[in-house]
């Protein structure tokens, strides 16, 4: 042991005159801007999907109700309230929120005599609440996909000379990537009209469980193979993942799971339906809400009798959309399974010709009235009466049924909805045919941003050639000395709507255009025919506005007749399903009283 | 000069089964409990002694005073959930669980973490070396009455934690090695704010060569004790600065590269004498080349890029049926996590092996027999156990 | 590996190995054969390392799975080996005697899956629980969840809502 080794450390004592490194005041030291503290929650951005909930993994965070936050579309309400004395500061529940309105102030310091202080929602009185300081997740999240998967379409110059069907269907690989992505908080199912379980036939297709994806499907909905390809898909505009990305692609997962089960299976799953009632119920119109409501009467054991006008079923969905968005052999398998519950379908049967409004009433218990909307309307300006004008829904219906339709080299459509969409791409589709050529002007009242058609028609149409001018308002159809059709003359638009919200379109008539053309389609809007119902019965029901009234259990003003659909309702194939499915039920509450009175 | 012998005369006899046959109530043997609230220890942990005059004849380790039961919790949460708590199993050095946690999911999911991520985990394991290590010079010190080096380290690990809290937004837990990368990129000037605290850490570190190393006190209460056999280091699965202060230049960082180790300079300390001084001084070199590292890290890490691959939705992570194990060099040696899955989105076992569960259990409790009382503290703290990792 | 795997594979009555990354392998091999099988790795192969010695609980097949983790540092090879025996009657071999510091791991394993190696040391000694009568409660079958609510009480005043279902409440109660 050296001198050195004893006398070294004594050389420490330098140290004794420093200023000490403790800080004086650790309360209140603030923490690094990223610091994970109390959380911090923007409420009108939550919308209480409870992925937070969901993630963390200390039960800490219990959805509640929170005054002055309701319920609406794509969004449940709720908040989340933190319980403190679980929370372990990990910030999971930041990096899976759905819409990023969850972060964490850099705030640690809290003394509170009361325990149960600690349990509170954030975002409403806390001192930090709006702090910018704190934990945010770095970029978009990332604990749960961003992207939609890709679906494969058939390319433009491919599909514009036919009618095949464009959107190719996932595949299994990219189905259960696509149905990763979802968070299965169920925001869309208040949103979607029949209500459908999709977070639960999404997990359906995770787990490759097919079987129990059809179950699920025909649970609120007899027609997949149509909602899969052509449904309005509300439910993906309130889904959680659009906050930050793409929503879930759910109307593409639910033809996934009807893709992957074959028809014969579909009959053996849903199974056979109940004894049969003795209970007879016509329904007129052989429509998605006429045989939804078949569907589940004749499951409930009651005879069901569809009667239809045209020659065969589907109404809309098979005379409306045109066949390269829905195969009719799709739409086929559809209504193949309801017919396979012992539903009959009278087609070609008018009723009013061929068969009388009171001899339905007279040999069945109840009569369901779901006749659709099928005549076109017009837009009566000057010129539209005579040749070379005519309506989408008509020449729809045409092409359909296989006739030959009247066609131009430039036609101009009038509308901005998704039936003239329909029509426009179907000529188009004709004219490449006869012309080799695509020649059509779209004009629309409102202006792109407010397009009534879904975006993705608006997309696909103009990839066809389908020339769109917005905000056009139609003054007249222009005529030569012979009669013939010219042209369509319009204005510019500078409002739809008045003050009051009605229906006044007001025009910059400084701004004229003509758009060229030899034909003109109008589609515009369309009305139910209620001629079937006959002079008597027209008078004996009330109405509301042109439609027959009915009530919140779609029952009429007559105790017999009952009415669903596009013609009291509307405006998509999946409310004219939940319709059908309300009728139903309805009908077969009357038949169960009626029993009991017996 | 004064140097403890144990007297083996003192033992009693061993039984038929080899255990040693003490009889208390001779009066000749004490029982001593050192722990588990003892300055001499480090984490909630005791050591049962039996003592004969100031000569220990037997010790026994006991852990179960934080036991949570981990890796039972583990079996129970999802793939993502697992992550907030793995960091939990060590306090001090809580990085490598997740870094390994991180990694076995990886592996059995088949994902890779961006390069970005892979420099960001080299460097916040070495952060956490650095700051386990400042606990052990600190904690060496305080177990031969050297007070000052405990509150010296303290503070420099405290200004490392604030380096963790700007980074990682926590200073002990710091839950940022996500399976898949990690959360986040360098804050703007962290690279000048970390050189402070290396040059301050430096600074310090002279004055701990100064009042510890070269201290005779320190030196004689410490060379010559607790010398482990090189030959034990097998048996006993010695691993990390242990086996290091033997001659043995075990790191697996060197021996089984991971992250981006292959890519940075750096050298194994070693020493050859295997006792306390000797992983004493084979911590201390260590810490410098930590301090290296960081540094070097900083200076080639790429500057920007994604911090994390591409994850499936972690609300419903399943991962195929496989079994994995993932190793690194913590401050202690071989940190692991051997991850079993079956399919499900939970683990079916998760294991974790820390270098404690056999340095203070077989080898502590071969060690201790012969040993003065109060080289015992000494003798335990140089081994560098964190309780935790034993009774996870 | 695969060279030592083919040299062992007869000798043993090896399972396939399963490679994974780096020097990592895994390979199955019958109770019976596991102290030749370790003996062989440790003194011929340089295999000296034992890293951890555990269990997984494989309930559904009646089985435990014995993991042995040994690692040839000199040429940075890791190799489990995994013995699968009965779960009603469990029991292993000791190798404490190969390597002193598995006594440790066997002890644990009595305790917390309830697994015996007779002839290890001080097997029976607590070792992490103190007074445990329940299961041993690492195995699958002891729920920790129901033992946590017996045990300790929930502090009352906690409720939550299912978005999904409080839509329903709020927007829709008779389900259209």
């Amino acid at each position: 042991m050296g001198l050195r080794e004893v006398l070294t450390p004594f050389t420490v004592w330098k140290h004794v005159f420093d200023d000490p490194v403790t800080i004086k005041q650790p309360i209140g030291r603030p923490a690094a801007e990223r610091y994970r503290g109390f959380h911090q929650n923007d409420l009108d951005t939550c919308i209480g999907c409870g992925t937070c909930e969901a993630i963390c993994q200390n039960g800490a965070i219990d959805m509640v109700a929170v005054a002055g936050y309701d319920p609406e579309k794509g969004n449940s309400g709720l908040k989340p309230q933190i319980d403190y004395g679980r929370c372990c500061w990990c910030a999971l529940c930041v990096d899976v929120c759905m819409t990023g309105s969850l972060t964490m102030s850099n705030e640690y310091t809290w003394v509170d005599t009361d325990p149960d202080a600690f349990r509170f929602v954030p975002g409403l009185e806390e001192p930090w609440k709006d702090d910018e300081e704190g934990y945010e997740r770095e970029g978009k999240r990332v604990l749960s996909g961003i992207e939609r998967i890709h679906m494969e379409e058939m390319e433009p110059e491919a599909r514009i000379g036919n009618f095949d069907e464009i959107v190719a269907g996932y595949s299994r690989a990219e189905a259960i990537l696509e149905a990763d992505r979802c968070v299965e908080c169920g925001l869309c199912v208040a949103t979607c009209p029949a209500h459908m379980s999709i977070p639960d036939y999404i997990a359906a297709v995770r787990d490759q469980d097919y079987d129990r994806g059809l179950q699920l499907l025909y649970e609120t909905n007899p027609f997949s193979e149509v909602c899969g390809r052509v449904c309005t898909h509300k439910c993906e505009g309130s889904c959680a993942a659009l906050h930050e990305g793409d929503p879930i692609a759910i109307r593409w997962l639910k033809r996934h799971i009807i893709d992957e089960v074959p028809f014969d299976r579909r009959i053996e799953l849903i199974g056979q339906p109940a004894e049969p009632t003795g209970r007879k119920v016509a329904i007129i119109g052989a429509g998605p809400a006429g045989l939804t409501a078949a569907f589940d009467l004749a499951r409930a054991g009651h005879g069901v009798v569809v009667y239809e006008a045209l020659a065969h079923a589907g109404g809309m969905m098979r005379y409306g959309i045109p066949e390269y968005r829905l195969p009719y052999d799709a739409l086929d398998r559809d209504i193949g399974v309801i017919e396979a519950m012992g539903v009959e379908i009278r087609t070609n049967c008018r009723v009013g010709r061929d068969v009388t409004m009171d001899e339905l009433r007279r040999d069945h218990d109840a009569v369901v009235l779901t006749i659709g909307l099928h005549m076109g309307r017009s837009t009566r300006v000057p010129g539209t009466e005579g040749a070379g004008v005519e309506k989408a829904v008509d020449l729809l219906r045409r092409i359909t049924d296989g006739e030959k339709v009247p066609l131009a080299e430039q036609i101009v459509v009038i509308g901005g909805g998704n039936v003239a969409m329909d029509i426009a791409r179907s000529m188009a589709r004709l004219q490449k045919a006869e012309f080799g050529k695509v020649g059509i002007t779209l004009t629309a009242l409102e202006d792109i941003d407010h397009f009534l058609a879904d975006p993705e028609e608006v997309v696909e149409s103009r990839e066809e050639g389908v020339k769109i001018f917005d905000a056009r308002g139609p003054q007249e159809v222009m005529r030569d000395a012979e009669g013939k059709v010219t042209g369509l003359r319009t204005w510019r638009v500078k409002s739809i709507f008045d003050a009051e919200g009605r229906f006044a379109p007001a025009y910059d008539q400084s701004d004229e255009r003509v758009h060229a053309g030899s034909m003109v389609i109008e589609a515009i809007g369309q009305a139910a025919d209620t001629s079937l119902l006959g002079a008597a019965l027209t008078e004996a029901l009330e109405w509301n506005r042109g439609r027959i009234k009915i009530d919140t259990a779609f029952r009429t003003s007559e105790p017999w007749l009952f009415a669903a659909g596009d013609a009291v309702k509307g405006p998509d194939v999946i409310s004219a399903v939940a319709d059908g499915h309300r009728v139903a039920r309805t009908v077969m509450e009357k038949l169960a009283a009626r029993e009991v009175a017996q | 000069m004064f140097s403890f012998k144990p007297d083996r005369s003192q033992y009693p006899a061993p039984g038929p089964d080899g255990k040693l046959q003490i009889d208390l109530e001779t009066g000749k043997y004490l029982k001593l409990w050192q722990g588990p609230n003892h300055p001499g220890i480090t984490g909630n942990m005791s050591v049962e002694l039996t003592v004969c005059g100031d000569e220990v004849v037997e010790g026994k380790t006991h852990v179960g005073y934080l036991h949570r039961g981990f890796e039972k919790l583990m079996e129970r949460r999802t793939f993502i959930q697992v992550f907030p708590i793995v960091c939990r199993v060590c306090v001090p050095e809580p990085d490598f669980n997740e870094y390994c946690y991180a990694a076995a999911v990886e592996d059995l999911a088949g994902i890779e973490a961006p390069e970005y991520a892979q420099w960001m985990r080299t460097l916040i394991l070495e952060m956490g070396r650095f700051n386990s290590y400042m606990m052990f010079l600190g904690g060496i010190g305080g177990a031969l009455g050297l007070g000052i080096t405990g509150q010296w380290m303290t503070y420099v690990r405290d200004l490392m934690l604030d380096r963790f809290e700007e980074l990682t937004g926590a200073r002990i837990y710091h839950m940022f090695i996500l399976p898949g990368g990690v959360r986040g990129h360098l804050p703007e000037g962290f690279e000048g704010r970390m050189e402070e605290v290396l040059d301050t850490a430096e600074r310090y570190l002279a004055d701990i060569d100064r009042v510890m190393f070269s201290n005779s006190v320190f030196k004689t209460r410490t060379k010559g004790v607790g010398v482990i056999d090189p030959a034990l280091f097998e048996p006993y699965g010695v691993t990390g600065p242990n086996a290091r202060a033997g001659g043995v230049a075990k790191d697996l960082r060197k021996d089984s590269p991971y992250l981006v180790y292959d890519q940075l300079d750096f050298e194994v300390a070693t020493a050859t004498d295997s006792d306390i001084f000797a992983r004493a001084t084979v911590r201390r070199a260590d810490v410098q080349t930590s301090i290296d590292l960081i540094r070097q890290i900083l200076k080639k890490m790429p500057k920007t890029g994604p911090a994390m691959a591409k994850i499936p939705n972690v609300l419903h992570w399943k991962i195929p049926r496989g079994e994995t194990y993932i190793k690194g060099e913590c401050s202690r040696g071989e940190y692991g996590y051997y991850l079993v899955t079956d399919g499900t989105g939970y683990p079916r076992r998760i294991n974790v092996r820390g270098p404690s569960y056999t340095h203070a259990m077989a080898l502590l409790e071969h060690l201790i027999p012969g040993t003065n009382i109060s080289d015992v503290a000494a003798l335990m703290v140089s081994l560098h156990t964190y309780p935790p990792e034993i009774e996870r | 590996m695969r060279d030592i795997h083919a040299l062992l594979k007869q000798r043993h009555r090896l399972g396939p190995l399963e490679p994974r990354k780096g020097g990592l392998a895994f390979v199955t091999v019958p109770r019976e054969n596991l102290r030749g099988l370790l003996l062989e790795l440790r003194d011929t192969h340089g295999f000296t390392h034992l890293v951890l010695l555990t269990a997984v609980d494989w309930m559904e097949d009646g089985l435990f799975q014995l993991t042995y983790m040994l690692n040839n540092r000199g040429r940075d090879l890791t190799l489990g080996i995994r013995v699968m025996i009965d779960r009603e009657e469990a029991q292993g071999d000791t190798i404490h005697d190969m390597w002193p510091t598995a006594a440790t791991y066997q002890r644990e394993l009595k305790e917390m899956f309830g697994i015996d190696f007779p002839g290890s040391p001080r097997l029976d000694e607590e070792f992490i629980l103190e007074g445990w009568t329940d299961l041993p409660p690492y195995r699958r079958d002891f729920d920790s969840l129901a033992y946590s609510q017996q045990t300790y009480a929930e502090r009352p005043g906690r409720v939550t809502h299912d978005p999904r279902e409080y839509m329903k409440s709020k927007l829709y109660p008779d389900g259209v």
